[in-house]
């Protein structure tokens, strides 16, 4: 717990203060103890007077060093690290009853064991890729130059990078505007309109798709504080759905090393959304099935179906 | 995304049954709209004033008095419309009620024209549909269906899934595509759009003579 939260002080320097405090506050008990005992026994008044004085002041030099040294070990020990790897729940350490509520130990363990698995699954596709079922000699070739190396890990990516890759998919469709947002942190929120048929969020972390909502065109995409409202769902039933649908497909387009392409091919399917109601179901021809129309987009070939027609 | 009206009574698009009344014809629009699966919810009414325009205002030219209607639809309780036939319409809150009344010196109401439409809302899956009898004054003269598809704000893109809708419950009196959407294409849909097929649909059912409600066309 102490490396994570103290990254930036100097463990040595912050014990070396605590015995500086130590020896600063003895010497401040033995000033006040000479002040109590007062002048000792001597021959002359001016020979106890003197005594006193030259011991009260050795006293006070003490008190004088002891501080110095302690203001200059203190310039030494430095700030905690301002920026936590945990943000705000790094606050959470800070909570005194550790047994009752282990929550940030427990949290800790969370994200390295999410981290483990990351940085154990990128070495595993690179393994699996090496051993591709394609045939053709260029695929050999491109994977015998890479090997498996360290990946860099593309969880955290500069927000310059992820705001690029954003406005170049936006020119890439006349019909589809993506509006990028940083309401909460670093993670975008998009915005994206299609036409004048829906409305979707995509809630992102760094460049991975996190979460999507469908709206209506017409209906209100923000809360009353004015940010985007992440959370409620559409009141159409056939948004509804198509907000399932757009789940399906995010967790259908994965590619850990090329992110950017997920996101392409996710806006594209989107983009077939642009039809919803003109476009009859490929299998069954009809518009209606149970009053919704047809929902589904092939994954590969983009045709309408009915949720209930789709092989 | 609410398109639209149809008619009923004794008009061509949808005649009202052999040896049935008004009132058995929408109870079995009803229960057919229920057999499909659609959920009661509430009522509805759409009621319609004529003024036109009074002679004092009409100056030299002799030109013939225009015809203002001033409606309301329960759907938009704090609303009150006011059109011209071919002209612009006006929304505007319930005080224009009030309003009219101050300006009783041009527009003058007509008599007995109050025409009105009553009846239940029904709810299936995101479509809302208005079934209702058109009434005026005591008597009933035929039935309104209205049809609204809430997701889709663009009239021309869903007229396809409506007329299908339309199709399983009406059998086959569905009408044509109305009027609305002929001239704007991308056109968001508005609740103005509705009070014009609405006014255009009582403008129809005033013509027609008063018919022994029990025939056929």
């Amino acid at each position: 717990m102490a490396d994570v939260l103290s990254v930036g002080v100097n463990l040595e320097a912050f014990a070396q203060a605590i015995s500086a405090i130590q020896a600063l506050r003895s010497s401040v008990s033995r000033v006040f103890d000479c002040l109590k005992d007062g002048m000792r026994n001597k021959e002359t008044l001016e020979g106890r007077e003197k005594a006193f004085i030259a011991n009260f002041q050795d006293n006070l030099h003490s008190v004088n060093r002891d501080l110095n040294e302690l203001e200059r070990l203190s310039n030494l020990v430095g700030k905690p690290s301002e920026n936590h790897p945990l943000h705000n729940s790094g606050l959470l350490s800070l909570d005194p009853v550790q047994d009752k509520t282990p929550l940030y130990s427990q949290l800790l363990q969370a994200y390295k064991w999410s981290n483990k698995l990351q940085y154990h699954a990128g070495l595993a596709s690179g393994l699996l890729n090496q051993q591709s079922l394609k045939r053709s000699a260029n695929q050999m070739g491109v994977s015998a130059k890479r090997r498996p190396k360290a990946q860099p890990t593309t969880l955290v990516l500069p927000p310059q990078y992820v705001d690029d890759v954003i406005s170049r998919i936006d020119r890439m469709f006349p019909e589809m505007s993506i509006h990028l947002s940083r309401p909460n942190g670093t993670s975008a929120m998009l915005l994206v309109t299609l036409g004048k048929v829906l409305k979707v969020i995509v809630v992102m972390r760094s460049l991975f798709i996190d979460r999507t909502i469908v709206k209506g065109y017409n209906e209100n995409v923000y809360a009353e504080d004015g940010k985007l409202d992440i959370w409620s769902k559409s009141n159409y039933q056939v948004f509804q759905k198509v907000t399932d649908h757009a789940t399906t497909a995010l967790l259908h387009y994965q590619l850990p090393q090329m992110p950017d392409v997920v996101v392409r091919s996710f806006m594209t399917w989107l983009r077939s959304y642009i039809k919803l109601f003109q476009a009859p179901c490929q299998r069954c021809g009809k518009f209606l099935q149970d009053g919704l129309p047809p929902t589904w987009r092939d994954f590969r070939t983009l045709e309408a179906f009915h949720d209930t027609c789709r092989q | 995304m609410r398109p639209f009206l149809l008619e009923g009574g004794s008009v061509s698009q949808m005649p009202v049954a052999e040896g049935k009344s008004v009132q058995q014809t929408v109870e079995l629009l009803t229960r057919k709209l229920e057999m499909l699966g659609a959920e009661k919810q509430g009522t509805f009414c759409v009621d319609c004033e004529t003024y036109h325009t009074a002679a004092s205002t009409l100056g030299s030219q002799g030109q013939a008095g225009k015809l203002m209607y001033v409606m309301h639809n329960s759907e938009y309780p704090l609303s009150c419309f006011a059109l011209f036939e071919n002209g612009p319409c006006l929304v505007a809150d319930t005080n224009f009620d009030v309003l009219m009344v101050k300006l009783k010196g041009f527009f003058q109401s007509a008599k007995a024209s109050k025409i009105e439409t009553r009846g239940t809302r029904y709810q299936y899956c995101d479509f809302l549909v208005k079934v209702g009898t058109v009434t005026m004054g005591p008597s009933a003269r035929g039935i309104s269906v209205e049809v609204e598809y809430g997701p889709c704000v663009v009239a021309s893109d869903c007229w396809s899934l409506l007329l299908e809708f339309l199709q399983s419950f009406l059998g086959s009196h569905t009408p044509g595509a109305p009027t609305v959407f002929g001239n704007r294409h991308d056109a968001v849909y508005s609740p103005a759009d509705t009070m014009v097929q609405y006014m255009e649909l009582f403008n129809k059912i005033r013509k027609q003579q008063q018919v022994p409600v029990a025939g056929i066309r």
